[in-house]
């Protein structure tokens, strides 16, 4: 892995990209291996509330004795979950849509595209929470409701590389030999269209931690008492001035996660887009 | 130009229309009698029948749907379930508060961002231009509601020097009123900045490869010039488009920030009202600040004519 893309980066770029990756997989590894954090993420233990930082336990204890190391971990679970979850889900839905939409175009491309534009008209969050609101909280509705929301963006992504790509001349080729639709569109055209589609997931999945975030940190995301970040970060409001760790480490938790996929899609953009790569 | 705005306001009339049925058919997902939702355990039968009554949740949802439509389009967003006020009002009371919110935000976002851009693009891979990388890339990845908690925590809580909350209204005292808005704003701003700064650095660069800039040096113009003069000129309409779709980013963002904050904003009446399973509310707020969203994007689409004639003809 590390000499493929040695090989395939030039220098410049090759260290934010492996860096991030590096983030990404150490808190994959980290939410993977979370058992065997000492401590548990929901066991009470009210002697040792608010109890600082030590060597035992870094990230000190929250309000009700609970280690906040284990939480942040455990948390890591829910946010990539739903960041996987999401993604994964609106890839299933939007890729297709904006294959049909690019390689029709015309009247089936506006069937298709108007009404992913009404999605598209309202905030990223402000839907998310609207969608929430309807459907109630939880785990899966989160993912569920970035996936409905990041679908739109997906597609469009994909139309526009589909629009783009077509045109080549191996497309006119394959079509030229007798290559069935589906076959120009999933052997000749996706795999051409992929770069900018990888690009939008990595940015997507860092879009996805902050928003699940931000939505169980204003209540209507994960429910208690499923550890995640942004619950603990508004828990730990109540507590900041007495146990600023309560604050302090969830938040710090959420960036790093975000900084990694942010940076695997600077990498990716960059290396994939030589153009867009100059300017930057 | 007047005839691209209008196209572009043309356009915007349909989209207004899907978004609306999108928010009154999501309103009408919602599990269960909205009726019993809103009066919870408390219900009564006849409670239930005069709510219904009250809100016309009788009649079919496609005239549910015209009612409300036809009275919005006349400016009266109907009543709350709650406490039977206009809803029209409660909007009214709380726009100002986020529309002052968004401008400073705004405001802070250009004059952190665009020197920040400048600042690395203008001496491409030197020390100024990889602190700015970093600060960008950094700034990007910050949650803006922990950056709120922070702030507080530090400049509040700890130092003293700015309130943590609340809000003192313009006409009263303009001095506490910005007091007050200065670390939301500032909250609401950072990562948008981060974001308009790496936009314009790549901006910047990308001008500066032309061939009127490499004329303009031969002229012997100095870099400060060339700057100033040829490239940021030419690199508007990208940043312009960005700062447009920060603005309204920054919309959806003041719900957080107003939450943090307790800012009696629109994003803080959305969430309330959210809170409260306070439907009718739910449904007007989003569709403001959705139109609020597509206004701003509508004007960043026109400035972006303005700017480059060659895009009217699109």
């Amino acid at each position: 892995m590390w000499r493929a893309i040695r090989g395939a980066l030039p220098a410049r770029h090759r260290g934010v990209t492996v860096a991030g990756l590096c983030v990404v997989g150490a808190l994959v590894l980290l939410a993977a291996l979370a058992a065997l954090v000492p401590g548990s993420p929901t066991e009470i233990a009210r002697d040792l509330a608010l109890r600082p930082p030590t060597w035992d336990q870094p990230f000190g204890m929250d309000d009700l004795g609970r280690s906040m190391l284990s939480r942040v971990v455990h948390a890591y679970r829910v946010s990539l979950g739903v960041a996987l979850g999401s993604v994964g889900l609106a890839l299933l839905a939007g890729v297709p849509l904006g294959l049909v939409a690019g390689y029709a175009e015309g009247a089936l491309d506006q069937l298709i595209m108007r009404p992913l534009d009404v999605l598209m008209a309202f905030p990223a969050i402000l839907l998310a929470i609207a969608l929430m609101s309807v459907f109630g909280t939880g785990v899966v509705l989160v993912a569920l409701s970035l996936a409905v929301v990041y679908t739109p963006i997906v597609a469009r992504v994909v139309r526009a590389a589909v629009l783009a790509v077509k045109v080549e001349v191996y497309v006119d080729g394959a079509r030229a030999l007798g290559a069935p639709v589906l076959r120009v569109v999933l052997r000749h055209i996706l795999p051409n269209a992929a770069t900018p589609i990888l690009v939008q997931a990595s940015v997507l999945m860092a879009i996805a931690i902050l928003v699940e975030a931000s939505l169980s940190f204003l209540g209507v995301g994960v429910r208690p008492p499923t550890p995640s970040l942004g619950l603990m970060l508004a828990d730990g409001r109540g507590f900041m001035v007495q146990a600023p760790w309560m604050v302090v480490f969830p938040g710090l938790a959420i960036m790093a996660a975000v900084l990694g996929f942010n940076m695997v899609a600077d990498g990716l953009r960059d290396w994939l887009d030589p153009q867009q790569a100059a300017g930057r | 130009m007047i005839l691209y705005g209008i196209r572009r306001l043309a356009l915007a009339v349909p989209l207004l229309l899907g978004m609306s049925v999108l928010i009154f058919a999501l309103m009408r997902l919602v599990p269960g009698d909205p009726a019993v939702a809103v009066l919870g355990y408390k219900a009564t039968p006849e409670g239930i029948a005069a709510l219904r009554e009250a809100f016309h949740l009788d009649e079919p949802v496609p005239q549910q749907y015209l009612r409300w439509l036809s009275a919005a389009a006349r400016g009266d967003l109907g009543h709350d379930f709650r406490q039977n006020e206009p809803i029209g009002r409660m909007v009214l009371d709380r726009l100002p508060v986020t529309l002052e919110l968004t401008a400073l935000a705004t405001l802070c976002v250009a004059l952190i961002g665009l020197p920040l851009g400048l600042l690395a693009g203008g001496r491409r891979g030197g020390g100024a231009d990889r602190v700015a990388l970093a600060v960008g890339l950094v700034g990007v990845s910050l949650p803006d509601f922990w950056l709120g908690i922070m702030l507080i925590l530090g400049l509040s809580l700890g130092l003293g020097l700015l309130p943590s909350g609340g809000w003192v209204p313009f006409a009263e005292s303009p001095v506490d009123n910005l007091v007050h808005l200065a670390l939301p704003a500032l909250t609401l701003a950072v990562s948008r900045a981060a974001v308009l700064g790496r936009l314009t650095r790549a901006a910047v660069l990308d001008t500066m490869h032309r061939g009127f800039v490499q004329y303009a040096r031969a002229k012997g113009l100095g870099e400060r010039a060339i700057l100033f003069r040829h490239v940021l000129p030419n690199a508007a309409i990208p940043i312009v488009t960005v700062l447009g779709l920060q603005v309204g980013y920054m919309l959806g963002g003041a719900i957080v920030v107003e939450m943090i904050f307790t800012l009696p904003g629109l994003g803080r009446l959305t969430l309330d009202a959210v809170l409260e399973r306070n439907y009718p509310v739910v449904q007007s707020a989003v569709l403001v600040i959705g139109a609020m969203f597509m206004l701003v994007n509508l004007v960043t689409d026109v400035l972006y004519g303005a700017i480059d004639p060659r895009m009217r003809r699109r």
